[in-house]
């Protein structure tokens, strides 16, 4: 096989086709993996708000008392203060710009610690309100000590407690590993694997 | 806005080889390369404005090119075509001309089971870039760009050999 003769065609061969007109640069939507991630995240951040604004309205819907009701309120005032400080963030990597005219190592590695911080990100907003949760569902349990569930706790023993306390933290951080890896896992596989390429020797 | 909208059309269409064997080498199926070569050119608008003339147009070009195709994902796990082509095909009878657009149809073909590292280095080559122009493109070493791109041309050859093909 020549390699020089194969590079003269090559460099003879002028594939047509139409003209590149306006109407292609009017196209809004990209399909870099950093575009596909942002996107999902812009989804996520409408059902968040959904789901916020539905939790503003749980102590109407459950008949909460005086004292846990006191106590909804301030984890709400907390999950609410993280989601905005997390979704500033998503924001600020949604709104940021990248350049592809850098040399391709440096701009496949950008794409893969930008997509990996915010995948990260994504997690520790999730085990944050997940923990949040959890808290507030043992405040409820204290408090509310006539209330079906904690009569129920108290038949319990303490080593069956912790040993339940223990797979829920478990079973929470497999959930938020399992839906990030299957939600925007695949996209930071797929980069990671051009950046070994490219690093292999 | 128009102004410049003008001169970076005039510019990319002059160009425009480039993003079509870019696409047909990255990807198999027309409506594929389609897809590729309409996000290289979103992707060439976007990053127009740093492109500041100090370097050469196509030099510029080629890395957004070659960017954007090393991360464009249209499915969630590209499946490459790995049928060779039709050995059957008589190359004995065929003119001078389609003999040179059959080597090329075979090596588009074999380019497909390369990886997409391997694809830009020997696409790079092809355009008849230097090592040293490879790696600055790629952010490699001058030494990793010559053994990478060694490694992939005999990579091709046992390709188009195993496809039954030689030239």
């Amino acid at each position: 096989m020549n390699f020089d003769d194969l590079k003269n065609e090559w460099n003879a061969e002028n594939p047509e086709g139409n003209n590149i007109s306006t109407d292609m640069l009017k196209i809004k939507q990209a399909h870099t993996p950093i575009d596909k991630i942002r996107a999902k995240m812009k989804h996520e951040f409408f059902y968040q708000l959904f789901f916020l604004v539905f939790m503003a309205f749980i102590p109407y819907l459950a008949g909460f008392s005086t004292a846990i009701n006191q106590v909804y309120l301030m984890t709400y005032a907390i999950t609410c203060g993280f989601t905005a400080y997390y979704f500033f963030k998503f924001y600020l990597f949604y709104k940021n710009s990248y350049d592809m005219s850098m040399d391709s190592r440096k701009n496949i590695l950008w794409f893969y610690y930008e997509m990996k911080l915010n995948v990260e990100l994504y997690k520790a907003l999730t085990y944050i309100v997940a923990f949040i949760a959890v808290g507030f569902l043992f405040a409820y349990l204290f408090i509310e000590q006539a209330s079906v569930f904690a009569r129920l706790l108290k038949k319990l023993s303490t080593a069956y407690i912790l040993i339940n306390c223990f797979v829920t933290i478990l079973v929470i951080g497999a959930i938020t590993e399992l839906w990030a890896w299957f939600y925007y896992g695949k996209y930071l596989k797929q980069v990671k694997k051009v950046v070994d390429e490219l690093d292999y020797e | 806005m128009k102004e410049t909208e003008n001169i970076f059309l005039t510019l990319i269409n002059q160009h425009r080889a480039i993003i079509h064997k870019i696409t047909k080498m990255y990807m198999n199926g027309a409506e594929e390369q389609r897809d590729l070569f309409q996000e290289i050119v979103l992707q060439l608008w976007k990053a127009y404005p740093t492109f500041r003339g100090n370097s050469k147009f196509t030099t510029w070009m080629y890395r957004v090119c070659l960017n954007t195709a090393l991360i464009y994902f249209k499915k969630d796990s590209r499946k490459v075509d790995k049928m060779p082509l039709d050995e059957n095909i008589d190359i004995i009878d065929v003119n001078e001309s389609e003999v040179k657009e059959e080597k090329l149809a075979y090596l588009y073909a074999a380019v497909q089971e390369l990886n997409v590292v391997e694809k830009a280095l020997i696409f790079l080559f092809l355009e008849n870039q230097s090592h040293r122009e490879i790696a600055e493109n790629m952010g490699i070493s001058e030494v990793n760009a010559r053994v990478k791109l060694n490694r992939t041309k005999e990579k091709l050859q046992s390709i188009i050999k195993k496809n039954g093909y030689e030239f």
